[in-house]
Formats: C-alpha cells, structure tokens, sequence
C-alpha cells in the first residue's frame, strides 16, 4: 500500500481496518504527524510502529497501545489499558491519563511517561530505557526488572521490586511493601541527579525526595555456588 | 550393583536412589536440579501396535509406493495468516533455548531441520542470528520472560509461539543456572552474567484467555498477519486447557507432555507434574473436534517422542504434526560413547548423562563452554540430523503404508490397539485380542 506525504494525516478508528499498517505505510512515505480520531479504548492501537513520526491519539485507548515500538512517538491525550509500551525498543511513548497493568512489560528502550497513575505489574521484566509515571502504581510494579529505570513520583504498592535483576525504581511517595529481594538504599546526588533531569526533560518540575530500590541479589544465586553440587542428582 | 556409593536393598520405599536424595538435600539444603527428562516409567509407544493391512484393507509398496507426508500448519484461518508454515514432514524441532545450548549445536539442528524440509524453534533465550542463518524455517518462541524479544525478530520468524507451559516443567518457568549464563547470553537475556537464571511463569502483560485473544491479535497486527501464532501448553487439564486455547484465537496449539525434556528443572517437577502425552493426544484432538475446530487450529504434541513409529502413533490418535527435543539432540551426539574422561568427571557415563543443567556437556552440545563447543561440527552435526529424520520419516511412512495410507495424516485410531490396560485407557484404543476398550467409554469411538 502506498501512501503520500502529508504534514499531517488524520486517520478515523471508526474506519480502523489495518490501521496500524496505515500508519506504518504513512510513515514510511514521509509523513511525521498522525492524528487518530475516535480510537474509542480500541485494543491493539499504534502496534509495531517506527519513525521517524508522532501518532496522537484523541481519546483513551485500550491494550497493548504503543506495543513493541520501535522509534515512533506515540502520544495519548487519555487513559490506556493493559500492557502500553510492552516490549518496546525506542522512542517514546506518552499517556495523559491513567494506565492498567502491565505498563512496559519487557519493554527494552525508549521512554514511557504517564501523567496520571500505573496498575499493577508496571515495568514487569523491563530490560531497558525510562518509564515515568508521575503519580502511583499498583502492586508488584518492577517485577523481575533486569535494567533500566522506573520513576515514580508517587506512591507504590505491594511487592514493589519482587525478584529485581539489575534495574532501579526510584519512588518518592510512600512504598507499601517491599517485594522479595528488594531493599532500599540510598541514592547518590550524582543519582538524584540524573533522575531530575529525566523529569524535567519530560516538563515535571519540582523537588522529589526519591527512594532507590535495588535487589539485595540474595536471588540471583542459588545458595550453594560449589559446581560440584550440581553433579549430586 | 553400586550406584555413586549406594547398594539397591530390599525396600521398595527406601531405594538406593531415594537414600542418596536425601542425603543430597540434607547436604545442600535444596531440591535436586537436573536436566534431561522424567524418570518415571509410564506407558509408553511400545504399548500401542499397528495393525497393518492385511485381508480387509490393501497395504501400499512399502519401496515403491509414495506416501504423502508434507504437513501445514497454520493454514486454517487464510484471512489471518498469509504465510501458513509449511513443512516437507510432519515433524519440526521443539523449542530449546539458546543458553541451554550452545551456538555450534542451534546452528547444526537449523542445518538439519532445515535439509528434511522442516523448521527449527528459537526457544526462550531469543533469537540467535547464527541459528536464523542456518534455518530455513524458524519459529520464534514468546515465553513470559521475554527475553531479547525485538520487533523485527518477530518479522523474521516464520511462525510465533507463546510459551504457556512446559511438559517438563509446567508451572514454572525457565532454569538456567549459572555456569551457563555466559558473557553472551547474558546479552542476549539483559542478565548479569554468571546468575541463576530463575524466569517468571505469568506473561507480564496478559493473566488469562480473554487478555490473551487480544495479545494474539497484537501479535498479528505487529507482524502484518503473515505468520501463524502458536500456544504451547503442558499436558495438564488437556480437555479444558485445550478448549480455551482455542477461543484464543490461535492457529495452532502444541501440546507437551510430561516427558518432555529440559536442560535444567527441579527434579520435584520433572517426576511429578503434568501427564504423559500418550494420556493427552486423544483428549486434546476431542477437544478441538467438539469445538468444531479441526482443519482451522492444528494439534502439535511433543515429550519422549523417540522414532518415526512414535510419530506415526501419535498422527493415528489426532496430532497434525510432532516436535521433536531430545532425540534430535542424541542424534546430534549427546549421550554417545566419546570423552569418556569427561563423562566420569561428570559422575555419569554415555548412555545415562543426563547433566546438561552443568553446563559440562561432554559432547558439546548443552553447553556455552567455547572449548566444548568446538566438540560440535554444525556441517557434520547438521548432516546426523538430516540423515535422524531421513529415517524416522522412513519409519513413519513405511509403517503408513503397511496400514494401507497414502497420507501419514490419514492414520487414525482404529489403526491401532493397546497392548496394555493402561494404554488401552489412556488412548481409548481397544485392548489387542479382546477388542474392548478399558475405561468409560467417553470417547464415543472417536
């Protein structure tokens, strides 16, 4: 399918079928800025996409929005459902509402902002890049989190960091429990540093007092580090 | 007979095997870990037989006559997948990562599958660009962990599995322990390197079916609708699981029983969860049928599938295809009677290795050791495997025709009897001789 260049396309979701291929074909033809109307919390919207380019979408939109992007900017002026940004490489992703669960699931580059709050399982198995979320998420938020950075400038819930790898989640509210191998350490102003010039980079201004969260890394192993006793069984 | 010290008395409670056990635990404080598979005994292949064609039905040319043996999958929903997996043989090689492999061993089983027509699986650990080159067909394993999963590796798959269990393991997720997490796989993985790779169970971003239907067409969407996309189950709750899967959406289910092997499991799992496939291929083909879905969703079933009789047994109760692990990779040389200094190091010898969790492979093949991978040549390698499946699928068709098919997809389960009580149950194939069927008769004849 071949599309033609404009400085702006406005596609209708009400009319979504391949939308997604729609977008893609327009990008690659040049355009950089796509306007979806209507998207209604449709599933599965702006999926598989690359820039250069920005898609905004004008309302909420529903699972998977922005999964496995790979360099385009995608814009949501609402809410967002389960699993935004999962898996995605590059570019960058915003959500000017609320999220469910799942928010960069394994996601490996890129940014993620959310304005509003985080469900459950937020960052779960993400390997790489930013995911800010200026208010709360939900439980077990940075589960198994090998790298990367999860700010929030809220609260957190239950089980927060169970069985980290490598990444950090810095939280500044109040953290209601703490998940397994989780420990809380004191960041660096080197540290704190960094993280306010990621926030102010996406506009949130202000002072924030972060919590650094680690793995103690008692999980990463099993107890005995011997090689001979693997051979008992 | 001693075994690692230990004399078999005359307890059938308190084995020699179950005295080391605890022993190993009161030492280590920790379950027992190992590869290879279950070593429990259940009823196996050997207990169904063919009945070939003998005064009511007409044999083919068993060296003459041709006997159809190529296999699609995927290729029962047009409007959703472009590009349907299309094999030479009923038989693609099983998902094994790389991690718990080594380089030279994906790239030799990619050769081999590759030369019989057929197709290779990623597994868990990503996808190795080396074992891409060297298959034709790859199909790209999705397991919870995510591990390197990547767009545009999913654009270069020919087909996309989403891992939801494991025969060897089900409930869990992957193992990898350290010795094997090597410089390059913990690249590949995002791990530190060195750790024991302890993976999730649940996906991150979906919890069940509903969630999953959608995740599918996310999948599709990303991938333009060219391939097909695959569940793997363990063999568990087989009628009910299956059923579900198939209001997935999906195009093709594989079903791993419990014998199916693994390079590193908590032997807890592998002796004591799941059901063989020999209990499972009958119930999950019901299940498809009594949703309507023959033809649209294939049944793949896997674990302890040995020869190509094993396959053509598993065909005549209801699979459309079969994946293959562990006897790709003893054709490939594991457990053959090579390095023998290396085995004893091991505490093993060839023929009962089952090490492969040590990351000391002997053979090369089970390893991310650079100087026991040189013990795999992928050509040579690559050529075992060809020339495995050359011969299975010559098993397999040969006993097709015996029976008097010129399709192997058109065996079915009249085609066989049981030889035992419990196979006769399992299957729902009437006990040889007697002609009826142990068990309810729930199957309806089906």
């Amino acid at each position: 399918m071949s599309q033609s260049a404009t400085a702006e396309l406005v596609l209708d979701a009400d009319d979504g079928h391949r939308l997604n291929r729609r977008m893609r074909d327009a990008i690659d033809a040049g355009t950089r800025e796509i306007r979806v109307v209507n998207p209604r919390s449709r599933h599965n919207l702006g999926v598989g996409q690359h820039g250069p380019g920005t898609i905004r979408f004008d309302g909420s939109v529903g699972y998977y929005c922005g999964g496995l992007n790979n360099g385009a900017e995608i814009i949501v002026s609402r809410s967002a459902g389960w699993g935004t940004g999962e898996a995605m490489s590059s570019g960058r992703i915003e959500i000017g509402g609320t999220c469910a669960l799942g928010t960069g699931a394994s996601m490996r580059g890129g940014t993620i902002v959310v304005r509003g709050n985080c469900g459950p399982r937020t960052a779960a198995n993400m390997k790489g890049g930013t995911l800010i979320v200026e208010g709360a998420v939900g439980y077990l938020a940075g589960f198994m989190t090998h790298a990367g950075d999860l700010i929030v400038c809220g609260d957190a819930g239950e089980a927060l960091g169970d069985s980290l790898w490598a990444g950090n989640i810095w939280v500044a509210g109040k953290i209601a429990g703490l998940g397994a191998d989780a420990v809380v350490v004191e960041p660096t102003d080197e540290e704190s540093a960094r993280i306010h010039g990621l926030l102010a980079a996406e506009g949130i201004d202000g002072t924030f007092t972060f919590k650094k969260v680690v793995a103690e890394r008692k999980l990463w192993y099993f107890d005995a580090r011997d090689p001979e006793a693997w051979l008992k069984v | 007979m001693t075994d690692h010290g230990y004399t078999q008395g005359r307890s059938h409670i308190w084995t020699s095997d179950t005295i080391r056990d605890i022993h190993a635990k009161a030492e280590l404080g920790r379950y027992q870990i190992r590869g290879f598979s279950t070593f429990r005994q259940f009823p196996s292949w050997d207990d169904l037989v063919f009945l070939p064609a003998v005064m009511t039905r007409l044999p083919l040319e068993g060296y003459r006559e041709h006997c159809e043996t190529r296999t699609i999958i995927g290729g029962g929903k047009p409007d959703l997948v472009a590009r349907p997996l299309e094999l030479d043989i009923p038989i693609y090689l099983t998902s094994m990562s790389f991690g718990a492999l080594g380089t030279n061993a994906k790239i030799a089983l990619g050769k081999g599958f590759s030369a019989a027509g057929s197709a290779s699986s990623t597994g868990e650990g990503g996808m190795l660009e080396e074992e891409r080159a060297a298959s034709t067909k790859l199909i790209y394993q999705m397991t919870p962990s995510r591990y390197g999963l990547d767009l545009e590796h999913l654009r270069k798959a020919d087909a996309i599995e989403i891992a939801l269990g494991q025969g060897a393991k089900p409930g869990t997720g992957g193992l990898l322990l350290g010795m094997k997490v090597s410089e390059k796989v913990a690249k590949m993985r995002t791990l530190p390197m060195g750790v024991d790779q302890r993976s999730c169970v649940r996906h991150p971003d979906f919890l069940g079916a509903d969630d999953l239907q959608v995740k599918i067409i996310e999948l599709r969407e990303a991938t333009d609708y060219q391939v097909p996309i695959f569940l793997k189950l363990a063999a568990c709750r087989v009628e009910y699981d299956v059923k579900v899967a198939c209001k997935t959406g999906c195009d093709a289910i594989l079903l791993d029983g419990t014998e199916g092997a693994t390079a590193a499991a908590p032997e807890y799992q592998l002796d004591n969860c799941g059901i063989p496939l020999i209990a499972a291929v009958r119930t999950a083909r019901r299940a498809i049928e009594d949703l309507g879905m023959s033809g649209k969703i294939q049944l793949v079933v896997s674990g302890g599938i040995r020869n190509g009789v094993d396959v053509a047994k598993c065909l005549a109760l209801g699979a459309d295809a079969v994946a293959i692990g562990t006897s790709a990779l003893i054709a490939l040389g594991c457990n053959s009677p090579q390095y023998l200094d290396d085995y004893a190091a091991l505490g093993t010898a060839p023929g009962a290795c089952h090490h492969c969790h040590t990351g000391r492979c002997p053979v090369g093949i089970t390893t991310q050791d650079p100087e026991l991978e040189k013990r795999i040549d992928p050509e040579v390698g690559g050529e075992r495997v060809a020339k495995f499946l050359r011969a299975t699928m010559m098993e397999c068709t040969g006993v097709a025709k015996s029976v008097g098919k010129r399709n192997v997809h058109n065996l079915e389960p009249e085609d066989l009897r049981a030889t035992s009580l419990e196979a006769s149950a399992f299957t729902g194939v009437p006990l040889a001789g007697v002609e009826w069927t142990v068990g309810p008769q729930y199957l309806g004849g089906r």
